[in-house]
């Protein structure tokens, strides 16, 4: 070796993945693996502070937070739960409240994008048009949309029908906005190359505006699951239609935290599936997002 | 202003002094042409200029003295202030004018092939050509292999055949090429400069390539044009004698580019010099 070879410190290795990308391999799954376990351990702890610490005693006696009457604990929430997923008589039912909720937030979800989406893309093509409507749009907009609860209530009833169009009402404008916004977002020299190609106008909306808005409209597809639930469940909440909300409302005027508490863990891992599969529904729909 | 002129028709001619008047039949022919901005800029200040059927022409000049204005009003999306313009349309079974622009055209969420075919796509009845010629038209760049792949999946240079292919995919009579390759380095442009130059002659189109790039101009065009700073108006017009056979890769060692090169540099520089005081 000469004086100006030096010898090597450390080598890193860098494989090649299957799908022809570069990975650092043993580190990566290190990394996934500490972060899973720390995860997993924060669970733990805080379960287990949750079932135990309120055993303490003379503990409740500072604070309802540590009284078991109101904070239940994972053991009775998950015997309540039990109980109610498999139609024990003691409990109140699960599936049914729980369908009806969950499908008038999917369904109030879907008319809701593909209306917003389309009233964006009709606004976004045409200045004249989108000059009109906006300031109606944006006045309706700033209605706060529980205020609507009790308005549509009386229109329609304290039904299936009033949850559904409480979800539409929310989610249209989170996604006439996003798909407005999309359809001004295409540029000058796409639309002028269509152009140049003989496309017409209908045409121009249709295959070079419409994929944009598409796109902007699904990137907010998770937050309106979100927004949806949350709203199906407001309206029953107000309404009393026999859903989630519904029995949400029985168990807090009884008093039944253990209910509560399950209710709210259900409605919890529903928001936690239909927010992963809306990513994944973005993901595949608009795969080329953000790519270039 | 006249568009869409029929052969045949007379263009009435009143070229300054022989340097912009073409050789052959006209398929454009630009009179006086002005052009100002909605804010009172004026960037063209005059421009008459005739490009011949078949023929390539460059367009160079200092930077904003309305050389892509010049083009945006050749494809009609912008409208000249005052002067006439007479584009004639030789067949009716060919697209008239096709355009490549600066700025990236591609649309993401197609594949190449889906790029190519967007005129197809605007024109159903013609559709079953797309599945014959679209493969073709891949072939002749060289991207036979990437039909299936996305936009994002490309390199820049790739990219840019793509959106070359897909505006001459019509097999337009006019192409307008708006600074198509600036943003690519030199050994990727003069490559595809190479395919582009060949495509135009099989083609048979006529062409209006707009450039910062002299040697892009001198290698790619019969003639040269310069503009002048702002307002642009036509200096003067500079015939290129190296032919249709010509090889873009080997033909910047030769002596005649070179010393082309440089008479059209000595005349450029002064209009840039223009432009900087």
């Amino acid at each position: 070796m000469t004086d100006l070879e030096v010898a090597p410190v450390d080598i890193m290795h860098i494989g090649t993945a299957p799908d022809g990308g570069l990975f650092r391999s043993a580190e990566g799954s290190r990394r996934r693996v500490a972060i899973r376990s720390c995860q997993a351990l924060l669970v733990i702890v805080f379960l287990a502070g949750w079932e135990w610490v309120p055993q303490i005693p003379g503990l409740s006696k500072h604070s309802h937070v540590f009284d078991p009457f109101f904070i239940s604990s994972p053991s009775r929430i998950a015997t309540t739960l039990y109980g109610m997923a498999t139609a024990n008589s003691a409990y109140p039912a699960l599936w049914v409240p729980l369908g009806r909720t969950v499908s008038a937030a999917l369904i109030g979800v879907a008319i809701g994008m593909v209306l917003g989406a389309g009233c964006g893309l009709v606004l976004s093509n045409s200045a004249f048009w989108s000059a009109v409507i906006n300031p109606f749009l944006n006045a309706f907009n700033s209605v706060p949309r529980v205020a609507l609860v009790p308005v549509v209530i009386i229109i329609v009833g304290p039904t299936y029908s009033s949850d559904v169009i409480m979800t539409v009402l929310v989610v249209f404008f989170i996604a006439f906005f996003n798909a407005f916004e999309g359809g001004r977002t295409v540029s000058l020299p796409l639309i002028e190359n269509a152009r140049m190609l003989g496309a017409a106008p209908v045409q121009i909306m249709h295959r070079v505006r419409l994929p944009v808005v598409i796109a902007w409209t699904l990137v907010a597809l998770p937050v309106s699951m979100s927004l949806g639930l949350l709203t199906a469940i407001t309206a029953e909440l107000f309404s009393g239609y026999p859903g989630m909300g519904a029995l949400l409302y029985q168990a807090s005027v009884t008093s039944n935290s253990s209910i509560t508490f399950a209710v709210v863990v259900v409605l919890s891992l529903v928001g936690v599936l239909t927010i992963g599969c809306s990513e994944i529904v973005k993901r595949r729909v608009v795969h080329w997002w953000g790519k270039v | 202003m006249t568009r869409g002129r029929e052969p045949g028709s007379e263009v009435s001619a009143k070229h300054p002094a022989g340097t912009t008047a073409a050789a052959g039949p006209p398929a454009i022919t630009i009179r006086d042409v002005t052009y100002q901005y909605p804010n009172g800029t004026q960037a063209l200040g005059g421009v008459s200029l005739e490009v011949a059927k078949g023929e390539t022409i460059g367009v160079v000049g200092p930077s904003g003295c309305g050389k892509s204005t010049l083009l945006s009003v050749l494809a009609g999306l912008a409208r000249p202030t005052q002067g006439s313009l007479s584009i004639v349309r030789y067949s009716r079974q060919r697209h008239h004018i096709g355009m490549m622009f600066q700025k990236d055209t591609l649309l993401p969420w197609r594949t190449v092939a889906d790029n190519v075919a967007l005129y197809w796509a605007f024109h159903r009845s013609l559709r079953r050509e797309a599945a014959a010629r679209v493969p073709e038209l891949l072939e002749m760049v060289g991207l036979a292999g990437f039909a299936g792949a996305y936009p994002h999946e490309l390199s820049g240079g790739m990219r840019r055949r793509v959106a070359f292919l897909a505006s001459i995919a019509a097999k337009p009579e006019i192409l307008l090429l708006d600074e198509p390759f600036s943003a690519l380095d030199e050994p990727t442009r003069v490559s595809i400069l190479d395919d582009v130059f060949k495509i135009l002659r099989e083609f048979q189109m006529t062409a209006v390539l707009v450039t910062h790039d002299l040697a892009e101009a001198v290698s790619m065009s019969d003639r040269v044009a310069i503009l002048t700073s702002r307002p642009g108006r036509v200096r003067s017009v500079h015939a290129v004698p190296f032919g249709n056979q010509r090889s873009i890769l080997e033909i910047r060692q030769e002596s005649e580019f070179l010393k082309l090169y440089g008479s059209l540099w000595h005349e450029l520089s002064i209009e840039i010099e223009k432009s900087r005081s």
